[in-house]
């Protein structure tokens, strides 16, 4: 219990409250229900997104092409449909389109060994390429209308796509929980050459959380299309860097090896209901990324000095503790056995 | 260096890229190769070379910095903001530099006293500057300041500032002879941050610390003092690229250069800096800079879209990273083969 009290994700969900509750004082229609609902179902692209982010981060990598990979997928999803495919089968398209497009940076950072950021950003620029090369770089507009119905499907006022949404998350959650080979990710992000020794297949490992990665971008492409309607140029667009700040604002760290799927969640959410907020506070849309850069910051920096103190306590701690067992044995008039640095060098 | 070690080097091999590129869109447009046109086209690209050189020294030190596109931004609305509110150009110019400078040494200071990542930092950073760009003006609206039209401040956000004085738009649109003023800008730029690199002790202390931060300070290396000047000479050249980029449009925008962070992070790495620190040179960026742009010039003036040219550019970062991995690997198995060879010959002749 107190391991959850004390981890990141619990105090950016307690910033978030306290956020809302603050700026409730101000605008009490921040606190009904359909305002926070409102916050979820536009927070679930973002939150697909840095879920994949999750799995690359935890292998210690970065992925900077989710966006465009989303924006590749809605693209074929947006094709499938018109081509008038079945609602099924468009979205399995726009999911196997991500899920290829995280294999390409799978296999060029795993099994080729370029850096991620160096992989990923080329991809970014490939993926968003392709995607204008495909339309021609018009909207496509033209859409069955029967997709949004998927979207504006309410069971007790929820929308569909959030019951969704909990469902996957929980699903994620239990698989990392439980399932042996989810456990190679950190295994891999917190100490590569560890894990291979271990008989961890690294490259592997690392190849499929990039298709994750992408597979999940595919997934947050047909929440996109299905929530607006149609597909915009800018589909994903920068939306690959609020990812990253997403899951390391809850606490993934970009060394590897922790942080967890609500992490992603929390991030997430607290990044979108930063923008609407701004709303509530009739602050104009052109801060919103001041303020989203600002609160990383703020964040990242909290969390180290906190890293730091608890790092210095427990360094004094021992510090203190050789100086007592050296006094103690001069008293006994025995040699000290506690050597100091200076001794030894 | 050696005559021969120069001819084997990356930048050799850029060099006659850039040369074999020219030649290739010569033959297939004879017009491309007017030496006015090829020199005057540089000014749509050079913006990116200046923050690739400035990126080039952040690299070295194995750091990243991402928030270089917001600090161009940043720079422009600045100096656009400063030129409606009256303040001569000149003034404008310094204080837009100044601001450029300040944020990049803000991200050097948190990346140098803190343990937390770069890139983190950066990220936090691109959305910080670029949300103050875009929120300079309506702050000022909110203020109470009052602007000459009728969509106050806020307009200038979609509109950006014009009506900027000549004496200034002639650092993008101007020249001395042939050679246009944001090349000059920026081969002046790429010549002083090499000498810092090769010939001062600064330049020492940058790949020092890419090779190891952790040796660097042990060895008495000023690593803080030294990150947070680096970081900021990479925000004066960011600032620098977007005042560039202001005068050649004779507009001031505070989304001016988001779209060139690929191309930035591509000229450096195309240029031999290693992403993980302690390798890297201007020229190469410079002359990857080169390549680049007249790549793109060159693929639109042959009527391909300019949808193409990102995939384009992708591809050639992926590749020439893979290149030098794959060369790497023939390097090392070369190695190992001639050491077991050696070897196996001392053993002969021991044992004969």
């Amino acid at each position: 219990m107190m391991r959850i009290l004390k981890s990141r994700e619990f105090l950016v969900l307690v910033l978030l409250v306290v956020m809302i509750l603050s700026v409730a004082t101000v605008n009490k229609a921040v606190l009904y229900p359909i305002t926070l609902i409102n916050i979820l179902n536009s927070s679930l692209f973002l939150m697909l997104l840095a879920i994949g982010q999750m799995f690359v981060v935890l292998t210690r990598g970065i992925d900077v092409s989710v966006g465009a990979t989303a924006g590749l997928s809605a693209v074929i999803f947006g094709f499938a449909l018109n081509a008038g495919l079945p609602l099924p089968l468009a979205m399995l398209a726009a999911l196997v389109t991500g899920l290829l497009g995280g294999m390409v940076n799978g296999l060029g950072v795993a099994f080729v060994g370029i850096p991620p950021i160096i992989m990923t950003l080329g991809t970014l620029g490939a993926y968003r390429g392709l995607m204008r090369v495909l339309t021609g770089g018009s909207w496509i507009e033209s859409i069955p209308q029967n997709i949004k119905s998927f979207a504006v499907t309410r069971y007790l006022s929820v929308p569909l796509m959030v019951w969704t949404m909990v469902a996957v998350v929980i699903v994620v959650a239990l698989l990392l929980w439980k399932l042996k080979p989810a456990r190679y990710f950190y295994a891999v992000g917190d100490n590569y050459d560890g894990a291979y020794l271990l008989g961890i297949n690294v490259k592997m490992t690392r190849f499929w959380a990039f298709s994750l990665a992408g597979a999940f971008a595919g997934a947050a492409a047909v929440v996109f299309v299905g929530q607006i309607g149609f597909v915009p140029m800018q589909t994903g667009n920068g939306q690959e860097l609020k990812a990253i700040a997403a899951v390391v604002l809850g606490g993934v760290s970009l060394m590897g090896g922790t942080g967890s799927i609500w992490s992603a969640v929390i991030g997430a959410l607290f990044l979108t209901a930063v923008d609407s907020m701004m709303i509530f506070l009739k602050v104009p849309g052109s801060w919103n990324n001041a303020v989203a850069g600002f609160v990383l910051l703020a964040v990242v920096v909290f969390d180290f000095l906190i890293r730091r103190t608890v790092r210095n306590r427990r360094l004094a701690a021992r510090a203190a503790e050789m100086r007592r067992s050296e006094l103690d044995h001069d008293g006994a008039g025995a040699p000290a056995l506690v050597q100091t640095p200076e001794a030894t060098s | 260096m050696k005559l021969t070690g120069f001819f084997k080097s990356w930048e050799f091999m850029l060099a006659m890229v850039l040369v074999i590129e020219l030649v290739v869109l010569g033959l297939i447009n004879p017009a491309f190769l007017n030496i006015e046109n090829l020199l005057f086209s540089t000014s749509d690209f050079v913006h990116v070379i200046i923050a690739a050189v400035g990126l080039t020294l952040v690299i070295m030190t194995g750091g990243i910095d991402i928030s270089g596109v917001s600090i161009m931004g940043l720079a422009s609305i600045v100096l656009g903001l400063m030129f409606v509110a009256g303040m001569p150009i000149g003034f404008a110019v310094i204080a837009a530099l100044a601001v450029g400078s300040g944020a990049g040494a803000f991200n050097g200071t948190v990346i140098a006293k803190t343990d937390i990542n770069p890139l983190v930092v950066t990220l936090a950073m691109l959305f910080l500057y670029s949300g103050i760009a875009t929120g300079l003006p309506t702050l000022l609206d909110m203020l109470g300041f009052k602007a000459y039209g009728a969509g106050g401040f806020e307009a200038y956000q979609y509109e950006g500032i014009g009506g900027l004085p000549k004496s200034f738009t002639w650092i993008g649109a101007g020249g001395i002879g042939w050679v246009p003023m944001p090349l000059i800008i920026t081969v002046l730029i790429a010549v002083v941050a090499s000498y810092l690199m090769t010939r001062t002790r600064f330049g020492r202390f940058l790949k020092l610390i890419g090779v190891s931060d952790q040796v660097a300070r042990f060895t008495g290396v000023p690593v803080q003092r030294t990150l947070i000047t680096v970081y900021a000479l990479n925000g004066f050249a960011a600032a620098v690229a977007g005042l560039v980029l202001t005068a050649y449009f004779t507009s001031a925008r505070s989304d001016l250069g988001a779209e060139a962070l690929l191309n930035i992070i591509t000229a450096v790495v195309l240029g031999g800096s290693s992403i993980y620190g302690g390798q890297g040179s201007v020229l190469g960026t410079f002359l990857a800079g080169l390549v680049l742009g007249f790549l793109r010039q060159g693929l639109l003036a042959l009527g391909i879209t300019s949808d193409v040219v990102p995939v384009i550019v992708g591809l050639l970062l992926i590749g020439s990273v893979a290149l030098k991995i794959g060369m790497g690997v023939l390097h090392t198995k070369r190695a190992n083969r001639a050491a077991y060879e050696t070897e196996r010959m001392a053993v002969a002749q021991n044992g004969g």
